[in-house]
């Protein structure tokens, strides 16, 4: 074996232009490749987590048939007290009560229709940034006062600054006539037109006792550190809640969003593939030179008794051992690319207007992981080990006394 | 003999002219029904029950109306709804708050959802009259019911009526007591009916004292409304009618 | 010139001699001009067709509303010039198509639902010359004109609330002085568009018909304009600029969807990104290819030299061979490409995916697009950077010494 190895070798720096060459493919594309594909992972993983952050959360625990239906009627009940257990028994302050619906809201000059969520006014920072996006004033405190926390396109659309009221008008979970007022004491900005626009925020406690909930609510919300995560999460969550509700993961709250990423990754897959092919034909090239201008040496080799079986394993070690020099410098390469960016952060012109579509930071900072480094050049290797197939193959159908006719 | 043909001519004509403002047509018919209902004015009590599979819910409330078009109601009971009131004039819907201290004036948008949660819109509140006016009637039968004459009047509402049903079915009483009221969609299909459960003598008239609304769809839920008193041409100022006064009940 | 033919003959007879290495390297030239067209293609036509569908939403490539109206699409924030003048002023232009429309919110019922919808008074034939979205009526009939009682809602709007073609359904809204303004319609017509969103959304009236029911005689509250090409309305936005009297806001499309308006600019920075980086991968190997060919041939080369030909036509003879190989496979791959578009001319169906899709604003069919200047930027690109390629190992050739090169073994 060791023999085999040392030959592989120095085979290979026979022609270390050619050698070098295709390596320098090899490298090319996976540098490229890491740094890419880290750029995309970073950029769903915070497409994700932003949009989910914003709002929705990870998991949440519904009565069955709110997620389509949005009926006033479909609460939790006791909504306080199952989030305050769910948070003993799962161990995480992630997790908040909220109820919602429907209303109008009012000022002086003019009135919009909006949804109203009753929150839990210390909990809600850790299932939603709203409540760090207040520009103007504060968020909410006091579970029962009569304020309200609403975004800065509805503010200038009522025409309504700090301080004043707002009255709002709807029906109560038993359909009755709910009316009240709240007065304006912060003002969030989120950069989302169609959230600053159409969500308004008060205590639960005033919600309750505004929509007659007597002490239910609609909505749990649970974030999970990370989306690894939300899986075992969701699990954990069903055995602790009663089996009247349903408990949601994300991709059932917001379906357009794997989409959407499933969608890029498909286009994405397309280009890498065509990269990993291109790579591959040059291996190929490589490859087939080679063993065809040994014609005449492996001719000789053969003659003296060496199985072609073990040739042919040369060539694939070969091919190896320029994927493994390829595999690391390109990693490294890359690795190195994506590091530097994940400094100094990473833009493109036109992106800042995509971003705010998907809520993303208009410049971001791709992050390195094992799989993003290893996975590109990966696959790359493994492309040229099949594209070495066919010179092997070449290389054993080859008969001793018509290779040694060849030159040498 | 000329004198007795001249007797006898005047005689047929004053018979047959009696006869003719005897005969109403369809719309008439429905006119007077909602005439007979709201009368010139009228002030009284009643009690609206609303019914649902999980629960059920009354409030009682004091009304009065004025001619055709303006309407007060102020809800006396329960006391956590007590206060509320929904004033109307013409078109046009304010309702009242208590727990706000506000007069709002209910916006297009809100004109479809549920009056104080009941089964009836707040646009069937508002606009009861429109059936006369905008719609095309025709008689469909007549039948005996215990002493009284039933007419059922078909109305199909004018092209451009803002009403969505295909058709209405009103069957009313001689005596003007509108006895059910069926409401249809586009394709036929019955959608919900208004039925009179108890008629009785009261203010001096013969009024629908009991009557509920309920959907085809869901026989669990239905609304009632109970007549607890009613006077009907009372004296009533204008100033009744007034935002002020939906704000602070004088009496 | 007969120079040039000698080198050009020997340098095809080159390329065959190691048809295997050729066959190889013509192939993956191929492929990579195939996916370099193909590819932009798909792009292209994705983000064409998200263009065409915005602007067809918004209606037009220039707008004019007023000034706050697009924070507050309501009836109190019409148009302060007359409907008679705009109408005047427009016709007089040559502006390939305008339309001046009444556009409130409001609430749509049929018997047993009511939905939140945008309510657009227009006139029938003002809106096909902007190729807005209503006039692509499925089912039924379109408006006639502008007094037409009747509405055209879009299908999927149609379902949600469970009524169809002939029925009748009410539309409220609110006039200046907050009254309840509303009115039954019947349904005269069912349009499609590729969001399902914009079906949901848009109901479109008889211009006159809403504006009275509105009690806004001779107003409008937006003026869409068409212009000849979507990629630049600096023009026809002056243009308008000019017709309007009063404080409005005139904005073409990129301004009224931001979105939108950078992905022209991203789409032709990522084609040609995409072309540079898949060019790139395949000169490893084609440099490769000339580096070997040259290097089986030092004698032969060293011959030649000795035997008086000149560096530069070495030189010229590795670069023609590189540019023959870069031309069968631009002739294979744009063959190929062109082959593999044409059937998928009818689109690609991705529905499984189709929501995610909205969220991008496309729709779940893909149409290819293949323009000339993106085929051109392609075979443009592997040329020149070809040649650019080829340009090493062809000049190390005709550096060789002669008296080494002839004793090399």
């Amino acid at each position: 074996m060791n023999i085999i190895l040392r030959l592989a070798w120095r085979n290979l720096w026979r022609q270390p232009r050619r050698t070098w060459l295709t390596v320098g493919a090899m490298v090319f594309s996976n540098a490229l490749l890491v740094f890419m594909i880290s750029i995309q992972f970073s950029t769903y993983e915070l497409m994700i987590d932003n949009t989910l952050q914003a709002f929705t959360g990870h998991i949440q625990v519904q009565a069955p048939g709110y997620k389509d239906d949005l009926k006033m009627r479909q609460v939790v009940p006791d909504v306080i007290e199952l989030a305050s257990s769910l948070r003993r028994e799962l161990g995480t302050e992630t997790i908040a009560a909220r109820a919602a619906a429907f209303a109008l809201a009012s000022s002086e000059e003019r009135s919009y229709g909006l949804q109203i969520y009753g929150v839990e006014t210390q909990f809600e920072s850790f299932v939603s940034t709203i409540p760090g996006l207040v520009r103007d004033g504060r968020y909410l405190k006091d579970q029962d006062a009569a304020e309200i926390v609403i975004g800065k396109v509805l503010a200038r659309n009522l025409r309504v600054s700090l301080g004043d009221e707002v009255t709002l008008l709807g029906s109560g979970r038993d359909g009755s006539f709910a009316a009240a007022i709240a007065t304006v004491v912060g003002i969030f900005d989120s950069g989302v037109p169609d959230i600053d626009r159409s969500i308004a925020e008060v205590p639960l406690g005033f919600f309750d006792d505004v929509f007659y909930m007597e002490g239910a609510g609609h909505q749990i919300v649970i974030t999970a550190p990370d989306l690894i995560s939300v899986d075992p999460l969701k699990m954990q969550t069903e055995a602790l809640v009663p089996a009247s509700l349903a408990v949601h993961d994300w991709d059932a709250l917001q379906p357009s969003l794997k989409q959407a990423i499933q969608a890029d990754l498909g286009s994405a897959f397309f280009m890498y593939g065509v990269l990993v092919i291109l790579v591959a034909f040059s291996v190929l090239n490589t490859q087939l030179m080679s063993v065809l201008e040994r014609t005449h040496e492996f001719g000789i080799t053969m003659s003296l008794g060496i199985a072609p079986g073990r040739l042919g394993r040369l060539v694939f070690l070969e091919t190896a051992m320029m994927g493994l020099l390829g595999l690391v410098l390109g990693a490294l390469i890359g690795g190195v690319v994506t590091v530097w960016f994940g400094y100094t952060g990473f833009s493109y012109p036109g992106m800042e207007e995509m971003a705010v579509n998907f809520n993303l930071p208009s410049r971001f900072y791709p992050q390195a992981s094992i799989l993003t480094l290893f996975l590109g050049p990966t696959i790359v290797f493994v492309g040229g080990m099949f594209a070495a197939i066919y010179p092997a193959l070449r290389l054993h159908w080859l008969h001793p006394v018509e290779a040694m006719r060849a030159a040498p | 003999m000329k004198r007795f043909f001249v007797g006898a001519i005047t005689l047929l004509v004053c018979l047959t002219a009696g006869a003719d403002t005897g005969i109403r047509d369809a719309k008439d018919i429905v006119r007077d029904a909602i005439n007979h209902w709201r009368g010139t004015s009228s002030q009284g009590e009643m009690t609206m029950t609303i019914h649902r599979p999980d629960w059920e819910r009354s409030m009682s409330m004091e009304t009065w109306t004025q001619g055709e078009k303006r309407s007060l109601i102020r809800v006396t009971a329960p006391p956590k709804d007590r206060g509320n009131g929904t004033l109307m004039d013409d078109n046009n819907m304010w309702s009242f708050s208590p727990k706000i201290n506000r007069v709002i004036k209910v916006p297009s948008s809100m004109m479809g959802q549920s009056w104080m949660g009941s089964d009836f819109s707040n646009k069937d509140i508002s606009r009861a009259d429109d059936i006369v006016d905008q719609y095309d009637h025709t008689l469909l039968s007549e039948s005996q019911v215990d002493d009284h004459i039933a007419y059922e009047i078909q109305s199909i509402p004018h092209e451009e009526a803002a009403v969505v049903w295909g058709k209405e079915v009103l069957v009313v009483r001689n005596d003007n007591v509108l006895i059910e009221h069926r409401f249809y969609d586009q394709d036929n299909e019955l959608v919900k009916t208004l039925r009179t459960l108890e008629i009785g003598e009261m203010g001096g008239r013969t009024v629908a004292l009991h009557q509920r609304m309920e959907k085809v769809d869901t026989s669990d839920e239905w609304t009632e409304i109970i007549v607890d008193s009613v006077e009907f041409d009372v004296e009533l100022s204008d100033n009744v009618f007034t935002l002020s006064n939906l704000r602070n009940p004088r009496d | 010139m007969r120079a040039l033919a000698v080198v050009s003959m020997l340098a095809w007879r080159n390329l065959w001699r190691n048809h295997r290495r050729t066959i190889v390297m013509v192939s993956a030239i191929t492929i990579a001009v195939w996916a370099m067209i193909f590819m932009t293609a798909l792009m292209r036509g994705m983000v064409n067709d998200m263009i065409r569908d915005g602007i067809r939403a918004l209606p037009g490539h220039v707008q004019v509303h007023h000034p706050d109206f697009r924070d507050d699409p309501s009836i109190n924030n019409l148009i302060p010039m007359s409907d008679a003048a705009l109408t005047a002023a427009f016709s007089r232009s040559d502006l390939d198509g305008w339309s001046s429309r009444v556009k409130v919110p409001a609430i749509i019922s049929s018997e047993r639902e009511s939905r939140g919808v945008t309510l657009i008074g227009v006139d029938p034939e003002l809106e096909q010359s902007i190729e807005g979205i209503g006039s692509n009526v499925a089912e039924g009939r379109n408006l006639e004109d502008v007094n037409d009682g009747g509405v055209i809602i879009g299908r999927k709007l149609a379902e949600k609330l469970d009524t169809e073609l002939g029925k009748r359904v009410v539309l409220m809204s609110q006039d200046p002085d907050n009254e309840i303004a509303d009115r039954g319609y019947r349904v005269v017509g069912l349009f499609e568009a590729n969001l399902e969103l914009q079906e949901e959304i848009f109901v479109f009236a008889g211009k006159a018909t809403l504006q009275k029911m509105l009690g806004i005689e001779n107003q409008v509250t937006e003026v869409a304009v068409l212009a000849a090409d979507y990629r630049d309305v600096s023009d026809e936005t002056e243009q308008v600029r000019a017709l309007m009297n009063g404080d409005v806001e005139v904005l073409p499309w990129q301004e009224l969807n931001n979105y939108l308006g950078s992905m022209l600019k991203v789409m032709d920075g990522f084609v040609l990104v995409w072309m540079i980086v898949v060019f790139l991968a395949l000169s490893f190997g084609l440099v490769n290819t000339l580096v070997m060919a040259v290097f089986e041939r030092v004698r032969e080369i060293g011959l030649m030299l000795a035997l008086g030909m000149r560096p530069a036509s070495i030189l010229g003879q590795i670069i023609v061979e590189s540019i023959l190989l870069l031309i069968i496979g631009l002739i294979l791959g744009n063959t190929l490409a062109w082959a593999s578009v044409v059937p998928l001319q009818d689109g690609i169906d991705i529905s499984a995916v189709a929501q995610g899709m909205e969220m991008f604003g496309a729709s779940s069919i893909l149409y290819p697009e293949l323009t000339l200047d993106d085929i051109v930027l392609a075979n443009v690109v592997v040329l020149v950077l070809g040649f650019f390629a080829s340009l090493s190992p062809a000049w190390r050739a005709s550096r060789y010494e002669p008296i080494e090169a002839i004793t090399k073994v």
